[in-house]
């Protein structure tokens, strides 16, 4: 397998380990009541740098559509992460400094650096969440509670991100 | 026309963008409207196909879940047993209703804290006054004594377990109704002390130990334990007994709390009692 199908195949098993590991295991766990990480989020931040944007759009559509569909909120999900895969490139320009920074395929802890990696998740992670979260209850009420409820969990979101990223690569430089 | 296509074709990604965010909105806001959609049953086969095939695996991360939802259940079904009503037989002329009424209700609750290993040993649990616990009311699992409330605050409560020393339970044997102190004196939490029970009556190993609906904590016939091992005192009038106690403190999960209705009545009842 040349380097590309290899890339489009990867992408494709992650799309639905993710969803599954989401739907299957993770909205199972309600830590304390608070905290519900949506980790299937990584996707949208995994996918190659090289990806046409109509592509990026589109999976990260389907990707909310397949949670959805699990858990009776069409449409809440997609739209989440719809617009996390809209506010990706413009996340990773603000972040990058030139093109130096974009190297390898994927972005990556590796590649770009913790700093870079770090700045991309939690950017990431807290636009989908804001959105998911203040979408779900779809009111002003309770914009405190919810605003606790997001950050919880983003950071295990992000944690998660980060523990599966050194799990990916043990130990480098 | 050529600027337009060019137009559209230049920031297609904003279209795109649009086009799915609105679409997603729109089947979130109009989600009512959709399931009545042909669509929605296609979904929902795709859906409902691959939740069979994983719902065995699914239904084991929500046991926690359907375990509490049982204990519920078994709250509201213990308050509708007869055991739970109050017979005032002497207003059976009247009408049908009131022959019974209402004595105890149950309240489940999660123990979110819990020891054996201490001299003096206590549960938290996640309901409070709010819902109605005050003190000294009764902590049960299923038909077996837990403790009594201590201490409430408005989401939570503090029970003293029957692993404590001032905790003296008022028990009976089931089978003759005579009446007996149960207490624990530390060391093995399965294990409690039978007191004062009467030279006549004769123990056995086995003998059933369950509550007497004396003392206004619990109500009657809730299991304590059986008797392990007893003494014969030779110059007592009470013989001592070992009991085994039937609630394994170890594993309590989800604990009901006994509220007496007419609690009050009996303590004003008992009160005009002493002041006389």
């Amino acid at each position: 397998m040349d380097i590309t199908s290899r890339t489009v195949f990867l992408n494709i098993v992650r799309f639905f380990f993710l969803i599954f590991f989401q739907v299957l295991i993770l909205n199972h766990l309600n830590l304390g009541g608070y905290i519900n990480p949506y980790f299937y989020v990584f996707f949208i931040l995994l996918l190659p740098f090289e990806t046409p944007r109509w592509l990026l759009l589109l999976s990260s559509f389907f990707l909310g559509l397949g949670i959805d569909l699990f858990t009776n909120t069409l449409g809440l999900n997609a739209s989440a992460s719809v617009l996390t895969a809209f506010a990706r490139p413009f996340v990773i320009s603000i972040i990058s400094s030139g093109t130096e920074s974009l190297i390898g395929n994927t972005p990556s802890l590796k590649n770009q650096g913790l700093k870079w990696f770090l700045y991309y998740t939690i950017s990431l992670v807290l636009i989908h969440h804001f959105a998911l979260f203040y979408l779900e209850i779809f009111r002003f009420e309770e914009f405190f509670q919810t605003f606790v409820r997001l950050l919880l969990s983003s950071t295990f979101t992000i944690l998660l991100i980060l523990i599966s990223e050194y799990l990916m690569y043990p130990k480098t430089k | 026309m050529q600027n337009l296509f060019e137009f559209l074709r230049k920031h297609y990604f904003y279209f795109l963008f649009l086009l799915l965010e609105s679409l997603s909105l729109f089947l979130l806001a109009d989600y009512n409207e959709f399931q009545r959609s042909s669509l929605y049953s296609t979904s929902h086969a795709i859906s409902g196909s691959v939740n069979n095939v994983f719902s065995s695996i699914s239904e084991y991360f929500s046991l926690r879940k359907t375990n509490k939802v049982l204990v519920e259940e078994l709250a509201k079904l213990h308050s509708r047993l007869p055991e739970a009503y109050y017979q005032t037989d002497t207003v059976s002329h009247y009408r049908k209703d009131s022959i019974i009424s209402l004595e105890y209700k149950y309240i489940s609750a999660k123990v979110i804290s819990n020891s054996t290993n201490k001299r003096n040993n206590f549960l938290m649990i996640n309901k409070g006054k709010i819902h109605g616990i005050q003190n000294n009311m009764g902590v049960i699992i299923g038909n077996k004594i837990v403790g009594q409330v201590i201490s409430v605050s408005p989401h939570f409560s503090w029970i003293m377990s029957i692993l404590n020393k001032d905790s003296r339970v008022s028990g009976k044997f089931k089978k003759n109704n005579q009446l007996v102190n149960v207490e624990w004196i530390g060391g093995n939490y399965r294990k409690g002390q039978v007191k004062e029970i009467p030279k006549h009556i004769v123990i056995m190993v086995g003998d059933t130990i369950i509550t007497s609906g004396n003392s206004d904590i619990f109500p009657e016939g809730l299991l304590i334990g059986t008797i392990s091992n007893f003494t014969i005192a030779q110059d007592e009038n009470f013989n001592n007994g070992e009991i085994f106690f039937s609630t394994d403190f170890n594993s309590l999960g989800y604990v009901e709390v006994v509220i007496d209705i007419m609690r009050a009545e009996k303590e004003e009842l008992k009160a005009s009692f002493k002041s006389q």
